[in-house]
């Protein structure tokens, strides 16, 4: 079976300025991956050319046995879907309802599938009370909630993430978490660009870095999170959970706060003056 | 000295019946960083919108009770692209926009953006187009821009959501620095962790309400068994059923370790 989203030697460039060069990787179905990077790394315009918004100038990218540089993003959004930074501004329903159904009544699905998808995907962002609202009548949190229930609603094999919890609070980023890791569990491919290390963390297995074009490393993203001494000329900062684990020497190293609370648990057995 | 001043605010958005701020009372003294936490629809937006007298005034709406401000404030809001003059081609006009707007002199212009280019260390990027910046580079400009105008109540919401972990920590620090110059700050965040090394006080909201005002340590006590506005590791220590009082940082974890 070929993997959910393959690069070959991607490169991009606007204009005179290389954004990615000589860039390849593969995810599998459920697989979950953190792409990470400091500002300006090339992580946007890699979102851009798996959504079919840009074509390489070299290599391919491909999304299953799709060539995305042979795709309109219309055709593509049957397998790729897309929530894109400042996703807040991209809704334009009358509801809430409304606009997380239109991607699915655009695939061209029948009725009574449009509404399961929509149903689904708000009640997996808890934003059911929230369906017969103006998406501008909620707060820019919500409303980027309601983009990405309208992105699940796709249903599609690969999603494709750009800062997927800016600006949400700790309840919301759980829900978010939740939602994601049970599409993957369905088969979907997750690739989310974000800089909240601590999110990826608790949701992704996976890290990829991109430094300056380039792809920098590609491994278990715990042990990624663990290495101030990688992570700081990339811009990066291990997340609190697993600077808690090295700075304690917590036996496993966790990176996930309730794995780190069992360890803590076990380790402090109740000692004295904690 | 009190540089911004709420009493008994509350404040309705047009056509709502719930008020999105009840009875908050605050006074913000110079020198001082007050961090806003609380879940989404808190307040926390609306309390800054309200601080830089951007509600009722443009928003709509109604206020009850009294803002006073004894001094020039600027805000950042959450959506910086939506904070752009639309007016400039390049960076270094972008920043300029704000002070040209007050008449100030060129030459006073020209010196105050150069140091909040420097200062939000994006002085590379003074020649570029605004619409052409990453989302962290589009939200340093917005805060270079209040910066060169030389505010007294600084008023930010979640500055660091576009930023990489790096560029988030250098924004902080920043923050620091300001309130050393005798800069009142007021800053909405989510970035839980961060505010035990950055603010002086926590205000925490809850249905639009003060839930409770008190040092950072309140993300480790109270805030941190409610569930939503703890630091994280305050939770991790409570979720590991060892007694309280919680550490607040991995440092506070450090020296509590045997």
């Amino acid at each position: 079976m070929s993997a959910a989203l393959r690069l070959d030697g991607v490169g991009f460039s606007y204009g005179a300025v290389a954004a990615l060069c000589d860039v390849s990787f593969e995810v599998a179905a459920g697989e979950r991956v953190a792409l990470l990077g400091r500002n300006g790394a090339g992580k946007t315009t890699l979102v851009r050319l798996v959504a079919g918004l840009l074509h390489p100038d070299a290599g391919t990218v491909w999304v299953g046995d799709w060539d995305t540089g042979e795709r309109a993003p219309e055709q593509l959004a049957r397998r790729v879907g897309s929530l894109f930074q400042h996703a807040d501004q991209q809704l334009f329903a009358r509801t809430v309802r409304e606009d997380v159904g239109f991607g699915p009544r655009a695939l061209g699905f029948p009725a009574h599938e449009v509404s399961r998808r929509t149903e689904e995907a708000l009640e997996a962002l808890a934003l059911g009370g929230h369906a017969t609202q103006h998406p501008y009548d909620l707060p820019p949190a919500l409303r980027k909630l309601a983009a990405l229930a309208g992105t699940l609603a796709l249903e599609p094999m690969l999603l494709v993430l750009d800062e997927p919890t800016g600006g949400l609070d700790r309840v919301l980023r759980a829900q978010v978490a939740d939602a994601l890791r049970e599409h993957a569990e369905r088969g979907a491919a997750l690739l989310v660009v974000t800089h909240d290390l601590a999110f990826a963390a608790e949701t992704l297995d996976r890290g990829i870095v991109l430094d300056g074009g380039r792809l920098a490393y590609d491994e278990p993203l715990a042990a990624l999170l663990t290495s101030a001494e990688r992570l700081k000329p990339l811009g990066l900062v291990p997340p609190t959970v697993a600077a808690l684990s090295v700075a304690l020497d917590l036996p496993g190293r966790p990176v996930r706060e309730r794995d780190a609370a069992h360890t803590l648990a076990r380790v402090a057995g109740g000692g004295p003056g904690l | 000295m009190t540089r911004l001043a709420l009493e008994e605010v509350t404040f309705w958005y047009p056509a709502t019946r719930a008020p999105a701020l009840r009875e908050v009372s605050l006074e913000v003294a110079a020198g001082e960083i007050v961090a806003l936490v609380g879940k989404v629809g808190a307040g926390a937006s609306t309390l800054l919108l309200v601080a830089a007298d951007l509600a009722p005034r443009v928003t709509g709406g109604r206020l009850a009770g009294a803002v006073r401000r004894r001094a020039r404030s600027g805000i950042v809001l959450p959506t910086p692209w939506t904070q752009l003059s639309g007016m400039a081609f390049t960076v270094w006009d972008e920043v300029a926009f704000g002070p040209a707007n007050l008449g100030w002199p060129g030459h006073e212009i020209a010196r105050y953006v150069d140091h909040a280019l420097e200062r939000l260390e994006i002085a590379s990027l003074a020649a570029r187009d605004p619409v052409t910046l990453s989302g962290g580079e589009l939200q340093r400009v917005i805060v270079a821009g209040l910066l060169a105008m030389d505010p007294d109540v600084v008023l930010l919401d979640e500055p660091t959501a576009e930023l990489d972990p790096a560029g988030a920590r250098s924004v902080w620090r920043l923050l620091r620095l300001l309130a050393g110059e005798g800069k009142a700050i007021v800053v909405a965040t989510s970035e839980l962790d961060a505010v035990p090394d950055v603010a002086d006080r926590v205000v925490w909201l809850e249905d639009g309400a003060v839930r409770a005002i008190g040092t950072p340590q309140l993300l480790a006590e109270d805030a941190a068994g409610d569930g939503g506005v703890g630091t994280t590791v305050a939770g991790i220590w409570r979720a590991a059923g060892l007694a309280p009082p919680y550490p607040l940082t991995v440092a506070d974890a450090v020296r509590r370790w045997p």
